[in-house]
């Protein structure tokens, strides 16, 4: 008799809850239509809200850039907060727009999540100030292309790009009796023997160690920079279409492949920093390491190798850029601070307080100065000018989760084929790509 | 005894739902008779001469248990991770306080136990109070839908809180305006269906003949319940706080939603934080991580070291008699 | 309990409460059942629920049958019934059915695991005298402290490098435990039991109290051993227990997040230990697709169900 009690309880609770399924039905379509106010809101100023990366380095400079701008604009103070960290920013931004309640400017905004962001209405197409399209293409030259949407506007200001380099540790290279001045990583296959050079003798555990975990985020730190580099300069996808199923992507996961499989890059994920820890001899970042570097390791650098030696290589951007949330009431004021802070004394500050690469053209000639007792970021400056960023297309996360589960699948863990795994991924990005 | 109870315990922390945390077991559908008390005692003194192979197991699994919580504490005055078996055992040469000094550089401790007593507190407070009145009426009281609530209280258990997280986020934080307030992080928890079977299984093991007298009498039932029904049943009010502390403490993913002002963030929220952004640069990652593992678990714990008393079997057991 | 009239249905609830509030003092008292004011002392807590759960629940639901994503306020968009179309790309992924799969395995593990564990251990506690105290608490400690906290120690013991492997030596698996596809899920469901099973050992010392101690007096006098009176005496008492572990272990399984989200970096290796829920994050957090993963959720919902019903049928029919 319980039974029978207990289930129909069960089951009148679930008809309470298709009820509430029907009144959320009617709630949720009555939402209030706004949109009519976009133009007064470009114009309006007053205070308004940032958010900035938690980086120490980024922290510093955006608290003095704020307090200068606050300083000249009694009646426009900015508030600024380090961006609420998780594991990654943009689920924390997602769920801001979504509750209504982002900052106007974000400092930390990550291309890849752009496309969901405008998709949800929370950004701000910056073609809707008056000088908006021009001032991006003024400072950042044509490189800015690849941050257009696919709707022809643009819903960020590309800021700051971290060109991925392959560094590595001279110590340990010396140790392995290797040249750390001069050492062999011009191509794929030169790496490949290097790196078992390095284990073997014993000098370093893992030759590399790129995170092995599922995260979306993960091949732009192994295999997208080796691709660019590889092919130069294709985007994981061109014209909607993908192109990473072929030789040029699988010559890159088959030395992966051969890494992980020769025991010379660890499958297990390291809690801290392989590198500065000095459990990897080399390691795959942007200038923002520089100063996580500083003290613990001996450090090189040198381009990420493509199969043929080269000296104008690609590399992946791992850039940050800033936009705009549509939350924002006084998006007048926003778009003067956007320019402020990306104006040539700000982006010269950024440079030499955090080591990141300003997206201007000329970087390397406006701030000569800079480069010229940091000889050590000239590499990265030179890279700032070819960088690849992820396309800027619908379901960009999503695609880029397909491409790590074929990876980890295939490269990493060896349960498939590299030439299987590529091809389901490709198809089904394919499909992803053409959907709205 | 039913069956749909319950919550499901792990994971205090992540997600899941609100009102969890507290776990507790089941409740039975027919009045259970009150236990007699010195029951327990007896069995125990009659049976303890078989105790020497169960101390053995006992002394094996408590080993198992308490040795990773040693070794956490280990592994956070180390100064470079030894994961050898020596490094098991404090070595003068490899200790420091540093991982510590680390942690308290980063964050604000104290603000931060602040906070989670504040978000704990309230939530206590909620689950106190609706569960004492609906644990009584569900006891002691005839009304019509009775047997509605009691299945409300079995289905919310077995809802996996991921499915409404973002619901709720979007109307908490959207509808109701409440993201970086305490009670924005407090309400999905304020319910708490684990605490209302205690309540609702100690009402039912005071004789009902005691509230018939007084409602002849003519006291009203909010009398009867805060002067007569209340006063009887302090231990499970003690037992319900305690189960219901553990949920708020060491929830993470609800509150790390709700907050975006570090200002207002509990513990366990910015020690995550730390873990997942900064412990990777500092000198001794594992040790960071472990060290702030320690501070997050050592109040947990030392509160319940200091009331275990409380948090012993026959009161949480009165929930499981069949 | 139920002393409820009979066959009320389940809107009787909240239709009583409306009237309950408005004319409960007068005639419809035997309506409403000899104390009317439960149903206000109710109130509070099922508002609450209503509020809290069933609405985010009914939302989730009509979210699983339309093309749905999250936009800003006052953002206007299509939302078109796409009837099953959610249910069959979350039914035709092979990441779900993996997800699935791995559960099974979970539980597999798991639940007989904490029953066994918990019921013998929670035994050796009951007739313990010496140190009960400490050993109480040392088996609560893991359920009391957070997920968080505990996860990083674990890593540290069951890395490569490891104390775990530096103890077996050479007879450490080769990839090691989170990074074996083979042990990557055995190790997080060992990991759950661990941390769990304080608390099914308290709801089993809860129910050996109920054990009358006459039924041990008379099975020594006819000269069972401890073995024997444990499978005849101790198992059978404590079978509603047993039922009630068996089923919150199931739900503790189908709920799985935190583990592969923080232990296997993200249901690693290879997907080897994805669950449904850590899916639901990734599809509806990460990837913007809150329909897909409110289908998933669900189907999983409907499966917990499923199984709880199942076996109470199987093993907790019997009783009384």
């Amino acid at each position: 008799m319980k039974h029978g009690k207990i289930s129909s309880r069960v089951l009148s609770l679930t008809a309470i809850a298709v009820i509430g399924a029907g009144l959320a039905a009617c709630g949720g379509g009555a939402s209030s239509s706004t949109a009519s106010g976009a133009n007064s809101a470009t114009t309006a100023k007053g205070p308004i809200k940032i958010w900035y990366s938690n980086n120490e380095f980024e922290v510093k400079w955006g608290k003095d850039m704020v307090a200068s701008w606050n300083a000249a604009h009694p009646d426009q103070q900015v508030d600024a907060q380090e961006i609420p960290a998780g594991k990654s920013s943009e689920e924390v931004i997602g769920a801001a727009i979504t509750a209504g309640n982002a900052p106007c400017l974000v400092f930390n905004t990550a291309p890849v999540a752009v496309p969901q962001f405008q998709k949800q209405g929370g950004l701000v197409p910056l073609d809707s100030f008056p000088d908006g399209a021009q001032y991006i293409k003024d400072r950042t030259g044509d490189l800015a292309n690849q941050y257009k949407s696919s709707d022809g506007k643009t819903y960020q200001l590309p800021w700051k790009s971290n060109p991925v380099v392959l560094f590595y540790n001279k110590d340990v290279f010396a140790k392995a009796g290797l040249d750390p001045e001069k050492p062999k990583l011009a191509t794929q296959s030169e790496f490949l023997d290097t790196a078992r050079t390095l284990v073997k003798s014993g000098a370093v555990a893992n030759a590399v160690w790129p995170s092995p975990t599922s995260d979306f985020y993960q091949p732009w730190f192994d295999f997208y920079p080796f691709y660019a580099a590889n092919s130069g300069g294709t985007t994981l996808l061109k014209d909607g279409k993908s192109t990473f199923d072929s030789d040029q992507g699988k010559q890159v996961a088959t030395m992966f492949q051969t890494l992980y499989k020769e025991n010379l890059a660890s499958k297990e994920a390291y809690k801290g920093d392989s590198f500065a820890d000095g459990k990897a001899g080399m390691s795959l970042a942007g200038p923002w390491a520089v100063a996580a570097y500083k003290g613990k390791v001996n450090w090189g650098t040198v381009p990420v190798p493509g199969t043929q030696a080269q000296t104008d290589g690609s590399t992946f951007s791992d850039a940050k850029n800033i936009a705009m949330y549509s939350s924002c009431k006084n998006q007048g004021t926003a778009w003067e601070v956007m320019k402020f802070a990306t104006s040539k004394e700000q982006d010269g500050k950024l440079l030499s307080g955090t080591g990141q690469m300003p997206m201007r053209k000329d970087l390397a000639t406006t701030y000569a100065d800079y480069f010229n007792q940091n000889p050590a970021y000239k590499t990265f400056a030179d890279e700032a000018a070819r960088t690849v960023e992820v396309p800027n297309v619908s379901n960009s996360v999503q695609i880029w989760q397909t491409f790590r589960d074929a990876w980890s699948k295939s490269v990493i863990f060896g349960n498939q084929s590299i030439d299987d795994a590529f091809k389901g991924a490709s198809d089904k990005i394919n499909q992803l790509a053409a959907q709205k | 005894m039913s069956i749909f109870n319950k919550t499901p315990l792990r994971n205090d922390d992540d997600a899941r739902r609100p009102g969890a945390g507290a776990h507790e077991g089941a409740t039975s559908e027919a009045p259970t008779p009150v236990a007699p008390a010195s029951r327990k005692g007896s069995s125990v003194a009659k049976r303890k001469n078989l105790g020497v192979g169960s101390f053995v197991l006992l002394a094996l699994g408590a080993f198992v248990f308490l040795f990773p919580f040693y070794y956490m504490f280990i592994g956070s005055l180390q100064t470079s991770p030894d994961t050898s078996v020596a490094g098991a055992f404090p070595s003068p040469a490899n200790i420091t306080g540093e991982n510590y000094s680390n942690i308290n550089n980063s964050i604000d401790l104290l603000k931060g136990l602040v906070n989670s007593g504040i978000f704990t507190g309230g939530v206590i407070f909620f689950t106190v109070v609706f569960g004492l009145l609906v644990g009584y009426a569900l006891a002691q009281m005839q009304f019509r839908g009775k047997g509605v609530v009691f299945g409300m209280m079995l289905l919310v258990q077995m809802i996996p809180f991921q499915l409404l997280l973002i619901p709720l986020y979007v109307m908490i934080v959207r509808d109701y305006g409440l993201a970086d307030t305490y009670l924005g992080m407090i309400l999905p928890f304020a319910i708490n269906s684990t605490a209302v079977f205690v309540f609702r299984q100690y009402f039912m093991q005071l004789p009902s003949t005691l509230f018939e007298a007084a409602r002849i009498d003519g006291a009203s039932e909010l009398r009867i319940l805060w002067q007569i029904a209340i006063p009887l049943v302090r231990p499970a009010i003690v037992t319900a706080i305690l189960l219901t502390f553990i949920g708020p403490w060491n929830e993470f993913l609800w509150p790390f939603l709700v907050t975006k002002d570090q200002a207002i963030q509990p513990l366990a929220v910015s020690l995550a934080n730390y873990i997942s952004n900064i412990a990777a640069t500092a000198s001794n990652p594992f040790g960071a991580i472990l060290a702030g593992a320690c501070v997050l678990a050592a109040p947990a714990v030392a509160l319940f070291i200091f009331f275990q008393r409380q948090f012993i079997s026959t009161n949480i057991g009165s929930s499981v008699k069949g | 309990m139920s002393l409820r009239s009979a066959g009320g249905p389940a809107t009787g609830d909240t239709a009583g409460r409306t009237v309950d509030q408005r004319q409960a003092p007068r005639k419809r008292k035997n309506f409403l059942g000899r104390q009317p004011l439960g149903l206000l002392f109710s109130a509070p807590y099922v508002i609450f629920v209503l509020a809290v759960l069933a609405y985010p629940l009914g939302y989730a639901v009509y979210i699983s049958f339309h093309q749905f994503f999250f936009t800003a306020p006052g953002v206007q968009v299509d939302r078109p019934f796409v009837g099953l179309d959610n249910y069959i790309s979350v039914l035709s992924d092979p990441e779900v059915q993996r997800s699935f799969a791995n559960i099974g395995v979970f539980l597999i593990i798991n639940v007989p695991l904490t029953v066994g564990l918990s019921l013998v251990l929670a035994n050796a506690l009951n007739r313990v005298t010496r140190l009960k105290t400490f050993f109480r608490v040392s088996y609560y400690v893991p359920y009391v402290t957070a997920s968080v906290a505990v996860v990083g120690v674990w890593l540290f013991l069951f890395q490569q490098d490891g104390l775990v492997n530096s103890i077996l030596g050479p007879l450490a698996p080769n990839p090691s435990w989170l990074t074996n596809s083979w042990l990557a899920m055995p190790t997080v469901a060992l990991y759950v039991t661990w941390k769990q099973l304080g608390f099914f050992i308290l709801l089993y010392l809860a129910a050996l109290q109920n054990i009358p101690d006459e039924l041990y007096e008379s099975a020594s006098v006819d000269g069972g051993n401890k073995w024997v009176q444990f499978w005849n005496i101790t198992v059978p008492g404590v079978r509603s227990a047993s039922v009630l572990v068996t089923l919150l272990a199931t739900i503790t399984g189908a709920n799985l997040f935190t583990e592969p989200y923080l232990l296997t970096g993200g249901g690693g290796p290879d997907g080897a230990s994805t669950s449904p829920v850590f899916l639901m994050y990734q599809k509806g957090i990460l990837q913007g697709n809150p329909d897909v993963a409110a289908a998933l959720g669900v189907v999983l919902v409907i499966g917990v169900l499923l199984i709880a019903l199942i076996q109470k049928r199987l093993v907790g029919g019997k009783e009384d």
